[in-house]
């Protein structure tokens, strides 16, 4: 009855030891799938982090591009406005000297050296001097500068005094009495056709 | 005779029984990884939400520095854009004459 009863108990104990061990088994495998599944999630979510840090840090890149080249253009143009102003101002400055020239005693020559260019140019013959109220009253000689154009150019040349008075700085403006071809030495006119070429010379002597 | 008989007789009930122990802890153990299954894409899904959602947190940040990093740069241009413009400044009240006088000797001359 002995050897039976351990014969028994023998196969009870096998049988449990067998059972637990396909229980453990059972919740090792389990616990791998599981984890075998946190890690692929985290793998999956990684591939799509790394799309996105992409985005991000392509987008940024891009924002920072894009308001540095904002800052840059507006700097630029506060830059540029700034030294046109200043252009300006030395043109408006000389106006203001050419004004003030007008009342000067060397006005004369000059003004008689602007018409005779402008009759020399127009090839002389009949020409009529047009100047404004103020210059109008000066003591020119005319007939000595036709004099001096007609020498210049080989043509006889007389010069009138226009009735017309343009409202200009100063200078003259010289017709051909037919009235065809005028030549516009007014320092109006002057600035005016000279402006690019004096902007450049005055933003090369200011910057 | 009958001694033996009753031995075998309780050598076969606990063979019985040790096969139903084994029958029961195979069906937990099937019980088990089922549950695993089943677990698995929740499981997954969690962990990919976690992940990423972290991810989300780390992209917010990379924007967030590379705003702060472009409004220095900015800053810096923007000094040097000053500089630049008191520095032209400078220069034009310093030649402004000399550019007045040169314009009118274009006019003249």
């Amino acid at each position: 009855m002995e050897s039976t009863r351990v014969i028994t108990e023998m196969i009870l104990e096998e049988a449990k030891k067998t059972a637990e061990h396909v229980v453990q088994e059972a919740q090792k495998s389990a616990e791998e799938t599981l984890e075998k599944q946190r890690q692929l999630g985290v793998q999956k979510a990684n591939e799509s982090a790394q799309l996105l840090f992409k985005k991000a840090e392509s987008e940024a890149e891009l924002n920072k591009l894009h308001s540095m080249a904002n800052a840059k253009i507006k700097a630029n143009w506060v830059i540029l406005s700034k030294k046109e102003a200043w252009i300006d101002n030395v043109l408006n400055e000389a106006k203001n000297k050419l004004r003030t020239l007008t009342e000067s005693k060397e006005y004369l020559s000059i003004l008689e050296k602007l018409i005779t260019e402008a009759g020399v140019i127009l090839g002389g013959k009949e020409l009529e001097v047009i100047l404004n109220e103020q210059d109008s009253t000066l003591p020119l000689k005319l007939d000595d500068l036709a004099k001096e154009i007609s020498e210049r150019t080989g043509f006889e040349t007389k010069l009138r005094l226009s009735e017309e008075k343009p409202k200009v700085i100063g200078g003259t403006i010289v017709r051909m009495a037919n009235g065809k071809v005028i030549m516009d030495n007014t320092f109006d006119d002057i600035l005016r056709r000279r402006e690019k070429d004096l902007r450049s010379e005055i933003a090369k002597i200011l910057f | 005779m009958s001694v033996l008989l009753e031995a075998f007789k309780a050598i076969k009930e606990k063979h019985l029984e040790a096969k139903r122990i084994v029958e029961e802890a195979t069906a937990q153990a099937e019980k088990l990884k089922n549950e695993a299954e089943q677990k698995a894409l929740s499981v997954y899904e969690e962990a990919y939400k976690t992940t990423l959602s972290q991810a989300e947190q780390k992209a917010m940040d990379i924007k967030r520095k590379a705003v702060k990093d472009a409004e220095h740069e900015l800053e810096k241009f923007l000094s040097n854009a000053e500089d630049q413009a008191k520095g032209i400044e400078a220069k034009a009240r310093k030649n402004f004459k000399k550019a007045v006088d040169s314009v009118l000797n274009m006019i003249l001359q």
